[in-house]
């Protein structure tokens, strides 16, 4: 549906809600979302949904009561009664020991910055010609293919019964993952790419990436790491988990309410972190699927959450100000737009770094599977390396080790063990949530080394 | 309703389908009741309704779904055209491993539907248990209720038609107070499924005052507490523990799909291999587990999977040996083609999707381990040496192939000649899957075994979540390394 037609939508549920007498906000998302997978060099799965979804959450004396549902787009009698369930709720909530925020949207924004027509009118023929050009001559018998190609448009639009204007946002996004991974050995390395426009998408860098892996996996000698403490250099995704954590336990001024949350308000203009670290929250970077407006119509500006270390403040989202007293700061968005800053290490990819002399041993991890937050205070991360570690020795040679577990604080990670940060910085996102897409993307340096990783367990095979 | 189903699903198979099948949702209801320190944050209802096509052709899948039942045509055509286009990259043409056809139906069982309850007795129960748990030394208190309703029609291309109409309540509390570095300390309560069924009536007031009692003593016990120390000593699971280690590192490592390879872009692969059927010792001889979706009261019970195969209860290690896996129709057909044996006689009936707008994926049922027969949680104590008894989970991280693994628990006590001491805080510990079974020495009997749930076990992509269950005693594992 274009958001033409969401707008009318929301202005009808907004003066049936009127109507009722009920004070209500609504939020609106439509998305067609399509999935390429492969597995064992094959394609294992195409889908595509397209699928609605309204939420409208009815405010009363410190009361708030919220319905939703997903239905056909031009089902409005459906919505209408996801209407009437809210206000029908709403005698039965509970009080709140504050007053809830409706929002008042000033004036109708559309923001499309990030939409681009050719990925809705990307074929199923179109990426899986794109993958044979990413992989072309690496598979053999034992070396297979796995990946996901998720692509999508997604449309939201924001109303309130207190004005007839609305914000809408309207994007679109693309998420590969690549994987190589041998039968037989069980090693498994990746390549990945996220981009909101086809022309952005690059073949040519997975294959390069991939190419060099695998070669490095066939060939070079596969050891144990021995658990001590190594210098390690990181990838993207292993940044952008490490990273993606902050906006949780970091700078999120509702989890440090509720106990959450590594950093406290005695924080705030201290030096807490390396020099080396700068975090933004910038809704003008493109590559994040930015919304330049929040939910509440207010415009967004780039915030520093970290200036060179020193914490600069918590974001807080309406309902967790309201609660607790403080300021709304502009981040009722369903992605945040947080970007890490490069440094000042000129290297592009792990390929050129790998090739660089070396004063010590470093491990390079790419990735991490499925960390684990071990102490919220604390900021304790556990995790695995995964697809494509390697042992870059201080003479030069590389091995390529079995994976290993290591248990950080993300204060000693981002403070005084980070060594150094690439200039050089990429997006890594997702896409693909368990119940609605939501373009979002992390901006992160393509390398960042850290000393003083203690390897805990180390594999004995791959 | 005007849409034809069956006669959708015909179309496909005149157009050279060789196989289809739809489910449709017609009303999927979930309510999200969330109380903060007395405050109902979110008091939310949420409704959904559609239907997702699967369609095989030239031996490749394709899927799609939508809300719009005018559109219904041009969505199942949509669905076939995806099939046709993977075929193209096709290496291996899937097949369906045979099942029995049927049109049955089945409810969860249920005392009494929490839809039917009065939003006002249900916010009123959940203040009398927030009550419960305020303390001025509390800082944090959450209850929480969800529970969902649904109904599933099924119908496929071999003549299957089956109707599933299920209840689930999903109800937990927690507390949180800093110790004295300041560091939260959290300690939480779901209720096992001790009753036959799975309503409001698991909302009883006196166990709920009685555990919310105890949860909060638990609190003060470990705010008060020593860190775990850093050794190797026996660890004894508590259920409300042990089952997560099941999930993550026997549940996990036997879906045949990530043994298979279909998992690796995301979720990750399994140590295990097609060879180690038969012959694996996954663990000590005391350890025996079983995928049994025949179990009455929890969510990992579903009457049929979305194969439209019926539930069963299929051991998959025996005495300490691994034999069987968590699998699907197409999974057992590949396995099998693959280990160039008959590994699997047929599908475990585990194939299921969370939503209509998902496909079906190997998912757990209800990983249970048999009780044994070293006795009672006491008895297991009063034979420990030295270790520590640890409950609730509180952060958990596993390797991409289930090779090992990394939890830290809500609360430990420490072992010390066979008598239960003081609380510890802070307690985490770690080990190599294998390693770690192998070391089972205690077994508890019928009196420690639970029946915990996981509600929002993470899978697939597009990524999924689900519900399912595990049957567990209290077992002590030897040899481990914990600590802070
Ligand atoms: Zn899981």
């Amino acid at each position: 549906m274009a958001k033409e037609n969401a707008i009318k939508v929301l202005q009808e549920l907004a003066a049936y809600a009127r109507s009722k007498d009920a004070k209500a906000m609504f939020a609106w998302q439509s998305e067609d979302s399509r999935f390429v997978r492969y597995a064992n060099s094959a394609v294992s799965l195409n889908t595509r949904e397209i699928l609605t979804k309204l939420e409208v959450t009815v405010y009363g004396d410190r009361k708030m009561a919220s319905s939703s549902i997903m239905t056909d787009a031009n089902d409005l009698d459906s919505m209408k009664k996801a209407v009437d369930k809210a206000v029908e709720m709403l005698p039965f909530a509970a009080p709140l020991t504050y007053q809830p925020t409706i929002s008042v949207i000033p004036e109708t924004v559309i923001s499309e910055e990030a939409y681009d027509s050719a990925v809705v009118a990307m074929t199923s023929d179109d990426v899986i010609a794109f993958v044979e050009e990413a992989v072309s001559g690496l598979e053999t018998e034992d070396i297979l293919l796995s990946g996901n190609i998720s692509s999508g448009v997604t449309e939201q639009a924001f109303m309130s019964t207190e004005s007839t204007e609305a914000v809408c946002w309207r994007a679109t996004d693309i998420g590969i993952t690549l994987v190589l991974a041998s039968l037989q050995d069980k090693w498994e390395v990746n390549a990945e790419q996220f981009a909101g426009r086809v022309e952005d998408l690059d073949a040519g860098a997975l294959h390069d990436r991939l190419s060099w892996l695998v070669e490095l996996y066939t060939t070079a000698p596969a050891e144990r790491v021995p658990e001590q403490p190594f210098t390690v250099v990181f990838g993207p995704a292993a940044l952008a988990t490490y990273v993606d954590y902050h906006t949780w336990i970091g700078f999120n001024g509702g989890a440090m309410k509720r106990g959450f949350a590594m950093l406290n308000p005695d924080d705030i203009g201290q030096k807490v972190l390396s020099d080396r670290f700068t975090l933004m929250e910038d809704p003008t970077l493109l590559e994040t699927y930015p919304r330049p407006v929040d939910q509440y119509g207010r415009a967004r500006k780039p915030r520093p959450i970290f200036d060179r270390g020193v914490f600069q403040g918590f974001i807080w989202r309406q309902s967790d100000a309201d609660e607790f007293g403080e300021k709304a700061t502009g981040h009722d968005v369903t992605s945040l737009s947080v970007a890490m800053k490069g440094g000042d290490r000129k290297v592009s990819t792990i390929q050129e770094f790998a090739a660089l002399p070396r004063d010590c041993d470093i491990l390079y991890i790419p990735y991490l599977h499925y960390t684990g937050l071990v102490n919220p205070t604390k900021g304790i991360v556990t995790g695995t390396s995964r697809f494509g570690p390697l042992w870059l020795k201080k003479d030069g040679s590389i091995a390529v080790p079995y994976n290993v577990r290591f248990t950080v604080s993300l204060k000693d990670l981002f403070g005084d063990n980070l060594r150094w940060v690439s200039e050089k910085t990429v997006p890594w996102g997702e896409s693909s949530h368990y119940r609605s897409r939501n373009p979002g993307a992390t901006v992160v340096p393509v390398l960042a080394c850290v000393d003083n990783i203690n390897i805990e367990l180390s594999n004995e095979s791959f | 309703m005007g849409v034809n189903w069956k006669h959708l699903i015909k179309r496909l198979a005149d157009r050279g389908a060789e196989y289809a099948d739809v489910r449709y949702v017609p009303k999927e209801e979930n309510d999200t009741l969330f109380m903060w320190n007395g405050n109902l944050i979110a008091f939310d209802r949420s409704e959904e309704r559609g239907y997702g096509v699967r369609v095989l052709v030239d031996g490749a899948w394709g899927f799609a779904a939508s809300s719009s039942d005018e559109e219904a045509e041009a969505v199942f055509d949509r669905a076939f055209d995806n099939a046709a286009a993977a075929s193209k990259r096709s290496r291996r043409p899937i097949r369906l491993a045979d099942k029995d056809i049927v049109k049955a139906r089945f409810e969860s069982p249920c005392g009494i539907d929490p839809f039917e309850v009065p939003l006002l007795e249900r916010v009123a129960v959940m203040k009398d248990i927030d009550s419960a748990l305020q303390h001025k030394d509390v800082p944090q208190r959450v209850v929480s209720i969800n529970t969902t309703r649904k109904t599933i029609r099924y119908f496929d291309s071999e003549g299957a038609e089956i109707e599933k109409y299920i209840i689930e309540i999903f109800p937990a509390i927690q507390v949180g107070a800093f110790d004295s570095e300041g560091v939260m300390q959290q300690r939480g309560y779901r209720p096992p499924r001790l009753g036959p069924t799975r309503g409001w009536e698991v909302m009883n007031k006196e166990h709920w005052k009685r555990e919310s009692d105890r949860v909060l003593s638990e609190l003060f016990e470990v705010i008060a507490a020593p860190v775990c120390p850093s050794e190797r000593c026996s660890v004894i699971l508590m259920p409300d523990m042990m089952f997560l280690q099941v999930h993550e590192t026997i549940g996990h490592a036997l879906e045949l799909d990530r043994i298979l390879g279909y998992e690796l872009s995301y979720a990750g692969g399994s140590f295990v291999r097609l060879d180690d059927f038969g012959k694996l010792q996954y663990g000590s001889e005391k350890l025996n587990v079983r995928a049994d979706a025949t179990l009455v009261n929890s969510p990992g019970s579903f009457g049929f999977d979305d194969d439209g195969v019926a539930a069963k209860n299929r051991m998959l290690i025996e005495n300490g040996i691994l034999t069987g896996a968590i699998t699907s129709r197409q999974m057992v057909m590949e396995a099998n083609d693959r280990a160039g044996r008959e590994i699997f006689p047929d599908s475990g009936g585990t194939s299921r999707a969370c939503a209509f707008y998902r496909v079906p994926i190997e998912r757990m049922t209800n990983i249970n381990v048999d009780p044994g027969e070293d006795g009672t949680l006491e008895d297991i104590i009063k034979d420990t040496e030295r270790g520590v008894i640890l409950s609730g989970e509180r952060s958990w991280s596993i390797g991409s192939t289930r090779e090992q693994f990394h939890f830290a628990t809500d609360i430990g006590w420490l072992v010390e000649d066979g008598e239960k001491k003081g609380a510890l805080r802070n307690c985490t510990y770690e080990g190599m899957t294998l390693d770690f079974y192998r070391s089972l020495s205690k077994v508890g009997d019928e009196s420690t075994w639970e029946v915990q749930y996981v509600d929002n076990c993470g899978k697939g992509a597009p990524s999924q979540e689900m519900q399912l269950g595990h049957g567990v005693p209290v077992c002590r594992f030897d040899n481990v390394k914990v600590g802070e």
